[in-house]
Protein backbone atom coordinates (compact mmCIF):
# COMPACT_ATOMS: atom_id res chain seq x y z
CA UNK A 1 0.00 0.00 0.00
CA UNK A 2 1.08 3.23 -0.80
CA UNK A 3 1.38 5.85 2.30
CA UNK A 4 2.72 8.93 -0.37
CA UNK A 5 2.17 9.40 -4.09
CA UNK A 6 4.23 12.16 -5.56
CA UNK A 7 2.81 13.43 -8.66
CA UNK A 8 4.13 15.84 -11.01
CA UNK A 9 5.34 18.17 -8.31
CA UNK A 10 6.77 21.55 -9.33
CA UNK A 11 7.87 24.14 -7.74
CA UNK A 12 9.39 27.58 -8.85
CA UNK A 13 10.06 29.95 -6.18
CA UNK A 14 9.36 33.54 -6.70
CA UNK A 15 12.78 34.45 -7.38
CA UNK A 16 12.28 32.32 -10.43
CA UNK A 17 14.75 29.71 -9.49
CA UNK A 18 12.75 26.08 -10.28
CA UNK A 19 13.61 23.91 -8.07
CA UNK A 20 10.96 20.73 -8.81
CA UNK A 21 10.44 20.46 -12.43
CA UNK A 22 7.38 17.53 -12.42
CA UNK A 23 8.59 15.18 -10.26
CA UNK A 24 6.36 11.75 -9.79
CA UNK A 25 6.88 8.90 -7.51
CA UNK A 26 4.91 6.58 -4.81
CA UNK A 27 6.64 5.43 -1.55
CA UNK A 28 5.06 2.30 -0.30
CA UNK A 29 4.15 1.92 3.44
CA UNK A 30 7.38 1.09 5.85
CA UNK A 31 9.69 1.86 3.21
CA UNK A 32 13.20 3.20 4.14
CA UNK A 33 13.29 5.40 1.13
CA UNK A 34 16.42 7.83 0.51
CA UNK A 35 16.80 10.82 -2.10
CA UNK A 36 19.76 11.58 -3.38
CA UNK A 37 21.51 14.19 -5.76
CA UNK A 38 23.85 16.78 -5.56
CA UNK A 39 23.87 19.81 -3.63
CA UNK A 40 20.91 22.06 -5.27
CA UNK A 41 19.17 19.30 -6.97
CA UNK A 42 15.91 20.02 -5.00
CA UNK A 43 15.96 17.43 -1.98
CA UNK A 44 15.26 19.45 0.60
CA UNK A 45 12.75 21.47 -1.38
CA UNK A 46 11.22 18.08 -2.40
CA UNK A 47 10.85 17.07 1.47
CA UNK A 48 9.61 20.25 2.12
CA UNK A 49 6.63 19.95 0.15
CA UNK A 50 5.63 17.13 1.44
CA UNK A 51 4.97 18.50 4.77
CA UNK A 52 3.93 21.77 3.01
CA UNK A 53 7.12 23.94 4.72
CA UNK A 54 7.29 25.10 1.18
CA UNK A 55 4.09 25.12 -0.68
CA UNK A 56 4.32 23.73 -4.24
CA UNK A 57 3.65 25.42 -7.40
CA UNK A 58 1.49 22.35 -9.07
CA UNK A 59 1.36 19.03 -8.87
CA UNK A 60 -0.62 16.48 -5.84
CA UNK A 61 0.66 15.23 -3.29
CA UNK A 62 -1.60 12.05 -1.44
CA UNK A 63 -1.06 11.43 1.86
CA UNK A 64 -2.65 8.32 3.02
CA UNK A 65 -5.00 8.67 -0.50
CA UNK A 66 -6.12 12.32 1.15
CA UNK A 67 -4.95 15.46 -1.34
CA UNK A 68 -3.35 17.47 0.78
CA UNK A 69 -2.04 19.61 -1.49
CA UNK A 70 -4.45 22.56 -1.13
CA UNK A 71 -5.15 21.63 2.62
CA UNK A 72 -6.45 24.77 4.78
CA UNK A 73 -4.18 26.09 7.47
CA UNK A 74 -6.17 23.74 9.89
CA UNK A 75 -6.19 20.56 7.85
CA UNK A 76 -2.36 20.86 7.56
CA UNK A 77 -1.64 21.13 11.17
CA UNK A 78 -3.64 18.26 11.56
CA UNK A 79 -1.79 16.36 8.67
CA UNK A 80 1.45 17.94 9.85
CA UNK A 81 1.25 15.92 12.92
CA UNK A 82 0.80 12.66 11.35
CA UNK A 83 4.69 13.50 9.54
CA UNK A 84 7.79 14.32 11.58
CA UNK A 85 10.67 15.87 10.38
CA UNK A 86 14.48 15.78 11.55
CA UNK A 87 17.05 18.72 10.27
CA UNK A 88 20.35 18.77 9.60
CA UNK A 89 21.02 21.42 11.84
CA UNK A 90 18.78 19.76 14.49
CA UNK A 91 16.58 23.19 15.11
CA UNK A 92 16.34 22.20 19.06
CA UNK A 93 14.77 25.63 21.13
CA UNK A 94 17.19 26.54 22.12
CA UNK A 95 18.30 26.87 26.09
CA UNK A 96 15.50 23.98 27.10
CA UNK A 97 15.92 20.93 28.45
CA UNK A 98 16.10 17.20 26.49
CA UNK A 99 12.84 17.06 28.08
CA UNK A 100 10.97 20.57 27.05
CA UNK A 101 12.87 20.05 23.78
CA UNK A 102 11.30 16.29 23.75
CA UNK A 103 7.81 17.13 25.01
CA UNK A 104 7.58 20.56 22.12
CA UNK A 105 6.42 17.41 19.71
CA UNK A 106 2.99 17.39 21.30
CA UNK A 107 2.66 21.07 20.50
CA UNK A 108 0.16 19.99 17.73
CA UNK A 109 -2.25 18.54 20.22
CA UNK A 110 -2.60 21.44 22.51
CA UNK A 111 -4.78 24.04 23.34
CA UNK A 112 -2.76 27.72 23.02
CA UNK A 113 -2.75 28.06 27.39
CA UNK A 114 -1.49 25.28 28.07
CA UNK A 115 0.98 25.12 25.39
CA UNK A 116 1.93 28.86 26.23
CA UNK A 117 2.55 27.84 29.79
CA UNK A 118 4.03 24.13 29.24
CA UNK A 119 1.50 22.38 30.53
CA UNK A 120 2.03 18.88 29.77
CA UNK A 121 0.20 15.85 31.29
CA UNK A 122 1.37 13.14 33.35
CA UNK A 123 1.43 10.70 30.91
CA UNK A 124 2.43 13.15 28.06
CA UNK A 125 5.23 13.21 30.19
CA UNK A 126 5.69 9.82 30.55
CA UNK A 127 5.60 9.22 27.21
CA UNK A 128 8.57 11.76 26.63
CA UNK A 129 10.81 9.99 29.13
CA UNK A 130 10.03 6.69 27.17
CA UNK A 131 11.00 8.32 23.68
CA UNK A 132 14.18 9.34 25.31
CA UNK A 133 15.24 6.28 26.18
CA UNK A 134 14.25 4.64 22.71
CA UNK A 135 17.28 7.31 21.67
CA UNK A 136 19.22 6.20 24.49
CA UNK A 137 19.60 9.36 26.07
CA UNK A 138 18.02 8.49 29.88
CA UNK A 139 19.87 10.68 32.39
CA UNK A 140 20.00 13.48 29.74
CA UNK A 141 16.63 14.35 30.68
CA UNK A 142 17.26 17.82 32.59
CA UNK A 143 20.35 19.06 30.42
CA UNK A 144 20.56 22.01 28.08
CA UNK A 145 19.67 20.30 25.07
CA UNK A 146 22.03 22.90 23.00
CA UNK A 147 25.23 21.68 25.00
CA UNK A 148 24.70 18.28 23.77
CA UNK A 149 27.08 16.74 21.40
CA UNK A 150 25.61 16.89 17.49
CA UNK A 151 25.01 13.36 17.64
CA UNK A 152 22.91 13.81 20.72
CA UNK A 153 20.81 16.71 19.38
CA UNK A 154 20.22 14.66 16.60
CA UNK A 155 18.89 12.06 18.89
CA UNK A 156 16.74 14.62 20.61
CA UNK A 157 15.35 16.02 17.63
CA UNK A 158 14.02 12.19 16.60
CA UNK A 159 12.65 11.92 19.95
CA UNK A 160 10.86 14.59 19.69
CA UNK A 161 9.51 13.82 16.23
CA UNK A 162 8.62 10.23 18.09
CA UNK A 163 6.22 12.15 19.82
CA UNK A 164 4.07 12.89 17.22
CA UNK A 165 4.06 8.86 16.33
CA UNK A 166 4.49 9.95 13.00
CA UNK A 167 3.18 7.57 9.88
CA UNK A 168 5.99 9.26 8.00
CA UNK A 169 9.71 10.65 9.26
CA UNK A 170 11.12 13.19 6.97
CA UNK A 171 14.49 13.55 7.27
CA UNK A 172 16.66 16.51 6.04
CA UNK A 173 20.31 15.66 5.71
CA UNK A 174 20.48 13.93 9.32
CA UNK A 175 24.07 13.33 9.25
CA UNK A 176 25.27 15.90 7.09
CA UNK A 177 26.92 18.21 9.86
CA UNK A 178 28.02 15.03 11.83
CA UNK A 179 31.36 12.78 11.95
CA UNK A 180 31.08 9.55 10.08
CA UNK A 181 30.59 7.16 13.97
CA UNK A 182 28.02 9.44 14.81
CA UNK A 183 26.46 9.28 11.62
CA UNK A 184 25.70 5.73 11.48
CA UNK A 185 24.37 5.66 14.87
CA UNK A 186 21.69 8.23 14.24
CA UNK A 187 21.16 6.62 10.76
CA UNK A 188 20.96 3.01 13.10
CA UNK A 189 18.32 5.21 15.28
CA UNK A 190 16.75 5.68 12.47
CA UNK A 191 16.64 2.51 11.04
CA UNK A 192 15.52 0.96 14.50
CA UNK A 193 12.12 3.50 14.23
CA UNK A 194 11.99 1.91 10.61
CA UNK A 195 12.01 -1.31 11.24
CA UNK A 196 10.70 -1.38 14.78
CA UNK A 197 7.61 0.95 15.05
CA UNK A 198 7.39 0.79 11.44
CA UNK A 199 7.59 4.67 10.37
CA UNK A 200 7.79 5.09 6.51
CA UNK A 201 11.26 7.18 6.35
CA UNK A 202 11.96 9.68 3.68
CA UNK A 203 15.97 10.66 4.13
CA UNK A 204 18.15 12.82 1.75
CA UNK A 205 21.58 11.95 1.73
CA UNK A 206 24.85 12.77 0.29
CA UNK A 207 26.76 9.66 0.89
CA UNK A 208 26.37 6.45 -1.18
CA UNK A 209 27.62 4.07 1.01
CA UNK A 210 25.18 4.93 4.06
CA UNK A 211 22.30 4.72 1.36
CA UNK A 212 23.29 1.23 0.15
CA UNK A 213 23.57 0.04 3.85
CA UNK A 214 19.92 1.92 4.99
CA UNK A 215 17.86 1.90 2.20
CA UNK A 216 15.10 0.04 0.89
CA UNK A 217 14.66 2.06 -2.26
CA UNK A 218 16.14 5.20 -3.74
CA UNK A 219 15.14 8.19 -5.53
CA UNK A 220 17.52 10.60 -7.23
CA UNK A 221 17.00 14.04 -8.42
CA UNK A 222 19.03 15.84 -10.94
CA UNK A 223 17.99 19.41 -11.60
CA UNK A 224 14.64 19.08 -10.24
CA UNK A 225 14.33 16.59 -12.00
CA UNK A 226 13.86 12.70 -10.77
CA UNK A 227 16.63 10.53 -12.83
CA UNK A 228 16.72 7.44 -11.12
CA UNK A 229 13.95 5.10 -9.20
CA UNK A 230 14.90 1.64 -7.82
CA UNK A 231 16.78 0.10 -5.30
CA UNK A 232 20.38 0.79 -3.63
CA UNK A 233 22.12 -1.92 -4.91
CA UNK A 234 21.24 -0.94 -8.72
CA UNK A 235 23.02 1.65 -8.74
CA UNK A 236 26.52 1.17 -10.29
CA UNK A 237 29.00 2.93 -12.18
CA UNK A 238 27.32 4.56 -14.90
CA UNK A 239 24.05 5.07 -12.70
CA UNK A 240 26.56 7.26 -10.28
CA UNK A 241 27.97 9.18 -13.05
CA UNK A 242 24.21 9.75 -14.30
CA UNK A 243 23.66 11.27 -10.68
CA UNK A 244 26.43 13.05 -10.02
CA UNK A 245 27.83 14.20 -13.28
CA UNK A 246 30.86 12.69 -14.97
CA UNK A 247 33.23 14.56 -12.78
CA UNK A 248 31.88 12.45 -9.54
CA UNK A 249 33.98 10.92 -8.05
CA UNK A 250 32.37 8.12 -4.76
CA UNK A 251 33.77 8.92 -1.46
CA UNK A 252 32.84 6.16 1.63
CA UNK A 253 31.89 7.26 4.47
CA UNK A 254 32.98 3.79 7.79
CA UNK B 1 19.68 63.16 -15.67
CA UNK B 2 23.09 62.83 -13.78
CA UNK B 3 24.32 65.65 -15.41
CA UNK B 4 21.50 67.36 -14.24
CA UNK B 5 22.41 66.20 -10.68
CA UNK B 6 25.90 66.15 -11.18
CA UNK B 7 24.87 70.12 -11.49
CA UNK B 8 22.73 70.81 -8.59
CA UNK B 9 25.20 69.02 -6.40
CA UNK B 10 27.89 71.74 -8.04
CA UNK B 11 25.70 74.48 -7.18
CA UNK B 12 25.09 73.57 -3.75
CA UNK B 13 28.47 73.28 -2.69
CA UNK B 14 29.41 76.83 -4.45
CA UNK B 15 26.59 78.46 -3.08
CA UNK B 16 28.11 76.91 0.17
CA UNK B 17 30.82 78.38 -0.33
CA UNK B 18 29.63 82.02 -1.53
CA UNK B 19 27.76 82.38 1.89
CA UNK B 20 30.54 81.11 4.05
CA UNK B 21 33.22 83.80 2.31
CA UNK B 22 30.33 86.60 2.39
CA UNK B 23 28.82 85.93 5.36
CA UNK B 24 32.35 84.98 7.83
CA UNK B 25 35.55 85.35 6.18
CA UNK B 26 35.64 88.72 4.80
CA UNK B 27 33.79 90.33 7.88
CA UNK B 28 36.85 88.09 9.60
CA UNK B 29 39.42 90.05 7.47
CA UNK B 30 37.48 93.46 8.14
CA UNK B 31 37.76 92.83 11.70
CA UNK B 32 33.79 93.82 12.15
CA UNK B 33 31.98 92.00 14.27
CA UNK B 34 28.40 93.31 13.36
CA UNK B 35 27.12 91.20 10.56
CA UNK B 36 24.03 92.45 9.28
CA UNK B 37 21.27 90.09 8.73
CA UNK B 38 20.61 88.04 6.31
CA UNK B 39 17.88 88.44 3.66
CA UNK B 40 16.26 87.38 0.64
CA UNK B 41 17.86 90.03 -1.30
CA UNK B 42 21.65 88.78 0.02
CA UNK B 43 20.47 85.08 -0.50
CA UNK B 44 19.02 86.09 -4.44
CA UNK B 45 23.03 87.51 -4.93
CA UNK B 46 24.53 84.62 -3.51
CA UNK B 47 22.64 82.08 -5.65
CA UNK B 48 23.51 84.30 -9.03
CA UNK B 49 27.13 84.19 -8.20
CA UNK B 50 26.91 80.22 -7.31
CA UNK B 51 25.22 79.60 -10.80
CA UNK B 52 27.54 81.74 -12.55
CA UNK B 53 30.77 79.76 -10.98
CA UNK B 54 29.21 76.48 -11.10
CA UNK B 55 28.30 77.13 -14.98
CA UNK B 56 32.09 78.19 -15.59
CA UNK B 57 32.93 74.98 -13.55
CA UNK B 58 31.12 72.87 -16.26
CA UNK B 59 33.96 73.77 -19.12
CA UNK B 60 36.75 73.11 -17.15
CA UNK B 61 37.91 69.66 -17.47
CA UNK B 62 37.62 67.40 -13.80
CA UNK B 63 36.32 71.10 -12.08
CA UNK B 64 33.02 69.01 -10.98
CA UNK B 65 32.71 67.01 -7.30
CA UNK B 66 28.78 66.66 -9.08
CA UNK B 67 30.28 64.97 -11.78
CA UNK B 68 32.93 62.60 -9.76
CA UNK B 69 29.80 61.98 -7.15
CA UNK B 70 27.62 60.82 -10.43
CA UNK B 71 30.80 58.85 -11.68
CA UNK B 72 30.46 61.05 -15.39
CA UNK B 73 33.99 61.40 -14.91
CA UNK B 74 36.28 58.00 -15.90
CA UNK B 75 39.04 57.91 -13.77
CA UNK B 76 42.81 56.19 -14.24
CA UNK B 77 43.27 54.93 -10.99
CA UNK B 78 46.88 56.05 -10.43
CA UNK B 79 45.93 59.90 -11.53
CA UNK B 80 47.38 61.89 -8.13
CA UNK B 81 44.53 63.59 -6.49
CA UNK B 82 46.49 66.73 -6.49
CA UNK B 83 46.43 67.65 -9.98
CA UNK B 84 42.08 66.86 -10.09
CA UNK B 85 40.80 70.54 -9.81
CA UNK B 86 37.44 69.08 -8.10
CA UNK B 87 39.91 67.98 -5.27
CA UNK B 88 40.57 71.45 -4.52
CA UNK B 89 36.92 72.44 -3.90
CA UNK B 90 36.36 69.92 -1.70
CA UNK B 91 39.75 70.76 0.40
CA UNK B 92 38.53 74.76 0.55
CA UNK B 93 34.78 73.37 1.58
CA UNK B 94 36.74 71.70 4.28
CA UNK B 95 38.68 74.95 5.04
CA UNK B 96 35.80 77.25 5.05
CA UNK B 97 34.09 75.48 7.01
CA UNK B 98 36.58 74.66 10.22
CA UNK B 99 36.99 78.46 10.14
CA UNK B 100 33.61 79.26 10.09
CA UNK B 101 32.98 76.41 13.02
CA UNK B 102 35.92 78.35 15.27
CA UNK B 103 33.82 81.89 14.44
CA UNK B 104 30.66 80.28 15.20
CA UNK B 105 31.69 78.95 18.73
CA UNK B 106 33.43 82.10 19.29
CA UNK B 107 36.94 80.25 20.47
CA UNK B 108 38.78 82.16 22.33
CA UNK B 109 42.33 81.39 23.72
CA UNK B 110 42.50 84.83 25.15
CA UNK B 111 39.53 84.08 27.34
CA UNK B 112 40.69 80.40 28.40
CA UNK B 113 43.64 81.56 29.79
CA UNK B 114 42.55 84.67 30.95
CA UNK B 115 43.87 85.22 35.39
CA UNK B 116 40.46 86.01 36.09
CA UNK B 117 38.39 83.34 34.19
CA UNK B 118 41.02 80.76 35.84
CA UNK B 119 40.73 81.81 39.48
CA UNK B 120 36.92 81.74 39.07
CA UNK B 121 37.25 77.56 37.77
CA UNK B 122 39.74 77.23 40.79
CA UNK B 123 37.20 78.52 43.31
CA UNK B 124 34.42 76.18 42.31
CA UNK B 125 36.98 73.33 41.73
CA UNK B 126 38.54 73.37 44.81
CA UNK B 127 34.18 73.60 46.37
CA UNK B 128 33.50 70.40 44.42
CA UNK B 129 36.51 68.64 45.84
CA UNK B 130 34.90 69.32 49.41
CA UNK B 131 31.74 68.27 48.68
CA UNK B 132 29.23 69.13 51.93
CA UNK B 133 28.57 65.71 53.58
CA UNK B 134 26.18 67.03 55.86
CA UNK B 135 23.47 66.60 52.83
CA UNK B 136 24.53 63.36 52.21
CA UNK B 137 21.31 61.88 52.80
CA UNK B 138 19.10 63.98 51.05
CA UNK B 139 21.58 63.75 47.84
CA UNK B 140 21.30 59.77 48.30
CA UNK B 141 17.87 59.86 48.81
CA UNK B 142 17.48 62.27 45.39
CA UNK B 143 19.40 59.40 43.36
CA UNK B 144 17.39 56.64 44.77
CA UNK B 145 14.02 58.43 43.61
CA UNK B 146 16.38 58.63 39.95
CA UNK B 147 17.42 55.21 40.05
CA UNK B 148 13.57 53.94 40.64
CA UNK B 149 12.35 56.42 37.70
CA UNK B 150 14.83 55.24 35.27
CA UNK B 151 13.30 51.66 36.42
CA UNK B 152 9.77 52.17 36.14
CA UNK B 153 10.41 53.73 32.83
CA UNK B 154 12.46 51.03 31.42
CA UNK B 155 9.81 48.30 33.11
CA UNK B 156 6.78 49.88 31.65
CA UNK B 157 8.65 50.12 28.16
CA UNK B 158 9.05 46.28 28.51
CA UNK B 159 5.89 45.32 27.31
CA UNK B 160 4.74 47.52 24.92
CA UNK B 161 8.70 47.34 23.27
CA UNK B 162 8.28 44.01 22.83
CA UNK B 163 4.82 43.52 21.06
CA UNK B 164 5.83 46.39 19.32
CA UNK B 165 9.36 44.45 18.21
CA UNK B 166 7.26 41.48 16.27
CA UNK B 167 5.13 43.77 14.25
CA UNK B 168 8.62 45.85 13.48
CA UNK B 169 10.26 42.48 12.01
CA UNK B 170 10.96 42.66 8.32
CA UNK B 171 10.91 38.79 8.32
CA UNK B 172 7.38 38.62 10.25
CA UNK B 173 5.62 40.93 8.14
CA UNK B 174 5.79 39.58 4.49
CA UNK B 175 2.32 39.81 3.41
CA UNK B 176 1.54 43.65 1.76
CA UNK B 177 -1.46 44.28 4.88
CA UNK B 178 1.69 43.60 7.30
CA UNK B 179 4.39 45.67 5.10
CA UNK B 180 1.77 48.87 5.51
CA UNK B 181 1.54 48.13 9.60
CA UNK B 182 5.54 47.56 9.27
CA UNK B 183 6.30 50.54 7.74
CA UNK B 184 3.56 52.72 9.99
CA UNK B 185 5.18 51.38 13.27
CA UNK B 186 8.80 51.86 11.62
CA UNK B 187 8.02 55.78 10.78
CA UNK B 188 6.15 56.45 14.33
CA UNK B 189 9.25 55.06 16.00
CA UNK B 190 12.15 56.56 14.27
CA UNK B 191 10.24 59.98 14.70
CA UNK B 192 9.13 59.51 18.35
CA UNK B 193 13.32 58.20 18.40
CA UNK B 194 14.24 61.28 16.92
CA UNK B 195 12.53 63.49 19.21
CA UNK B 196 15.26 63.81 22.61
CA UNK B 197 14.20 62.70 25.53
CA UNK B 198 14.69 66.36 26.82
CA UNK B 199 12.37 67.43 24.51
CA UNK B 200 10.00 64.93 26.07
CA UNK B 201 10.79 65.83 29.36
CA UNK B 202 9.47 69.72 28.49
CA UNK B 203 6.27 68.59 26.79
CA UNK B 204 5.36 65.88 29.69
CA UNK B 205 6.25 68.43 32.36
CA UNK B 206 3.61 71.06 30.67
CA UNK B 207 1.17 68.21 30.86
CA UNK B 208 1.69 66.12 33.69
CA UNK B 209 3.58 68.97 36.20
CA UNK B 210 7.26 69.30 36.75
CA UNK B 211 8.52 66.10 38.96
CA UNK B 212 9.60 62.31 38.19
CA UNK B 213 6.34 61.46 36.76
CA UNK B 214 6.92 63.90 33.86
CA UNK B 215 10.90 62.24 33.47
CA UNK B 216 9.80 58.80 33.59
CA UNK B 217 7.05 59.58 30.54
CA UNK B 218 9.79 61.07 28.93
CA UNK B 219 12.15 58.29 29.43
CA UNK B 220 9.72 55.66 28.91
CA UNK B 221 8.59 57.28 25.63
CA UNK B 222 12.21 57.14 24.35
CA UNK B 223 13.26 53.59 25.56
CA UNK B 224 9.83 52.07 23.90
CA UNK B 225 11.26 53.10 20.73
CA UNK B 226 14.70 52.26 21.35
CA UNK B 227 14.42 49.05 23.00
CA UNK B 228 11.52 48.23 19.82
CA UNK B 229 14.03 48.73 17.56
CA UNK B 230 16.61 46.60 19.56
CA UNK B 231 14.39 43.65 20.09
CA UNK B 232 13.03 43.87 16.47
CA UNK B 233 16.03 43.50 15.07
CA UNK B 234 17.17 40.34 17.26
CA UNK B 235 14.23 39.13 15.45
CA UNK B 236 15.02 39.98 12.39
CA UNK B 237 18.05 37.52 12.91
CA UNK B 238 16.98 34.68 14.71
CA UNK B 239 17.83 31.00 13.63
CA UNK B 240 14.75 30.00 11.45
CA UNK B 241 15.51 26.61 12.02
CA UNK B 242 13.47 26.09 15.39
CA UNK B 243 10.39 28.33 13.65
CA UNK B 244 10.55 25.22 10.78
CA UNK B 245 10.39 22.08 13.59
CA UNK B 246 7.64 23.75 15.39
CA UNK B 247 5.61 24.23 12.10
CA UNK B 248 6.39 21.14 11.18
CA UNK B 249 5.02 19.36 14.55
CA UNK B 250 1.65 20.91 13.42
CA UNK B 251 1.95 23.38 16.07
CA UNK B 252 -0.64 26.89 15.76
CA UNK B 253 0.96 29.95 14.80
CA UNK B 254 1.07 31.20 18.43
CA UNK B 255 2.69 28.48 19.99
CA UNK B 256 5.49 28.34 16.55
CA UNK B 257 6.23 31.52 17.68
CA UNK B 258 6.60 31.32 21.46
CA UNK B 259 8.47 28.18 21.02
CA UNK B 260 10.55 28.68 18.08
CA UNK B 261 11.12 32.66 18.12
CA UNK B 262 10.98 33.74 21.96
CA UNK B 263 13.37 31.54 23.29
CA UNK B 264 15.54 32.71 21.59
CA UNK B 265 15.32 36.20 22.28
CA UNK B 266 15.25 35.93 26.05
CA UNK B 267 19.14 36.95 26.63
CA UNK B 268 19.97 39.47 24.33
CA UNK B 269 16.53 40.65 25.07
CA UNK B 270 17.45 40.53 28.73
CA UNK B 271 20.50 41.95 28.13
CA UNK B 272 19.41 45.20 26.02
CA UNK B 273 16.79 45.87 28.38
CA UNK B 274 19.79 46.08 31.29
CA UNK B 275 21.99 48.05 29.12
CA UNK B 276 18.55 50.45 28.68
CA UNK B 277 17.93 50.98 32.36
CA UNK B 278 21.39 51.81 33.00
CA UNK B 279 21.37 54.35 29.99
CA UNK B 280 17.89 55.36 31.17
CA UNK B 281 19.50 56.19 34.70
CA UNK B 282 22.05 58.75 32.91
CA UNK B 283 19.17 60.37 31.70
CA UNK B 284 17.38 60.58 34.04
CA UNK B 285 20.11 62.95 35.60
CA UNK B 286 19.75 64.84 32.62
CA UNK B 287 16.39 65.04 32.66
CA UNK B 288 15.85 66.11 36.30
CA UNK B 289 17.39 69.52 34.88
CA UNK B 290 14.65 70.51 33.37
CA UNK B 291 12.19 69.39 35.74
CA UNK B 292 12.31 65.84 35.83
CA UNK B 293 12.64 65.45 39.56
CA UNK B 294 15.19 63.40 40.90
CA UNK B 295 18.98 64.07 41.75
CA UNK B 296 19.44 66.35 37.99
CA UNK B 297 16.76 68.38 39.77
CA UNK B 298 18.96 68.87 42.88
CA UNK B 299 21.76 69.70 40.79
CA UNK B 300 20.17 72.41 39.38
CA UNK B 301 18.74 73.93 42.34
CA UNK B 302 22.04 74.21 43.98
CA UNK B 303 23.73 75.12 40.64
CA UNK B 304 21.16 77.98 40.55
CA UNK B 305 21.83 79.24 44.24
CA UNK B 306 25.77 78.63 43.72
CA UNK B 307 26.23 76.53 46.37
CA UNK B 308 29.16 74.85 44.91
CA UNK B 309 29.93 72.22 48.15
CA UNK B 310 26.82 70.86 47.42
CA UNK B 311 27.00 70.86 43.98
CA UNK B 312 30.11 68.68 44.80
CA UNK B 313 28.35 66.31 46.69
CA UNK B 314 25.52 65.86 44.36
CA UNK B 315 28.51 65.25 41.23
CA UNK B 316 30.47 62.98 43.56
CA UNK B 317 27.00 61.03 43.86
CA UNK B 318 25.89 60.81 40.42
CA UNK B 319 29.31 59.69 39.41
CA UNK B 320 29.27 56.79 41.92
CA UNK B 321 25.68 55.86 40.79
CA UNK B 322 26.50 55.91 37.16
CA UNK B 323 29.97 54.30 37.63
CA UNK B 324 27.96 51.01 39.91
CA UNK B 325 25.31 50.92 37.29
CA UNK B 326 27.63 50.69 34.50
CA UNK B 327 29.60 48.07 35.94
CA UNK B 328 26.56 45.67 37.36
CA UNK B 329 24.78 46.36 34.03
CA UNK B 330 28.38 45.03 32.08
CA UNK B 331 28.66 42.23 34.37
CA UNK B 332 24.95 41.21 33.95
CA UNK B 333 25.06 41.27 30.31
CA UNK B 334 28.09 39.24 29.88
CA UNK B 335 26.48 36.37 32.19
CA UNK B 336 24.09 36.41 29.88
CA UNK B 337 25.59 35.99 26.81
CA UNK B 338 26.84 32.54 27.27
Amino acid sequence: MNILEIENLVKTYPNGVSALKGISFKVKKGEFLVIIGLSGSGKSTLLRCINRLHDPTSGKILFDNQDITNASNAQLRHIRKNIGMIFQHFNLIPGKSVLDNVLSGTLGNMNIVNGLLGIYAKDVVEDAMQKIAIVGLTGKEHQRADKLSGGQQQRVAIARTLMQKPQILLADEPVASLDPATSHSVMQYLEKINKELGVTVICNLHFLSLVRQYASAVVALKGGELVYEGLPNEIDENWFKKIYGDDAVEVTID
Amino acid sequence: MKTIKALIIDLLIVLYNVTVIDRVIIPLCNQSNDISEYSANIFFIHFLIAAAVTAAMYFVPSASPGKRWEKLYSLNYGTPWYVLPYSYIGIITIILTLITGFVVSQVSFKEFFSQDGIEGAQRIFMALFTPNFNIFYKVITAAIETIYMALIATFFAIPVAFLLSFFAARNLMKSSAATALYVFIRTMLNVSRSIEPLVWAIIFSVWVGIGPFAGMLALMIHSVASLTKLYSEQIEDIDEGPVEAMKAVGASNILVVWYGIVPQLINPFLSYTIYRWDINVRMATIIGMVGGGGIGNMLMQYQGLAKWHEVGMVILVIAVVVWVMDFASAKLRSALSN
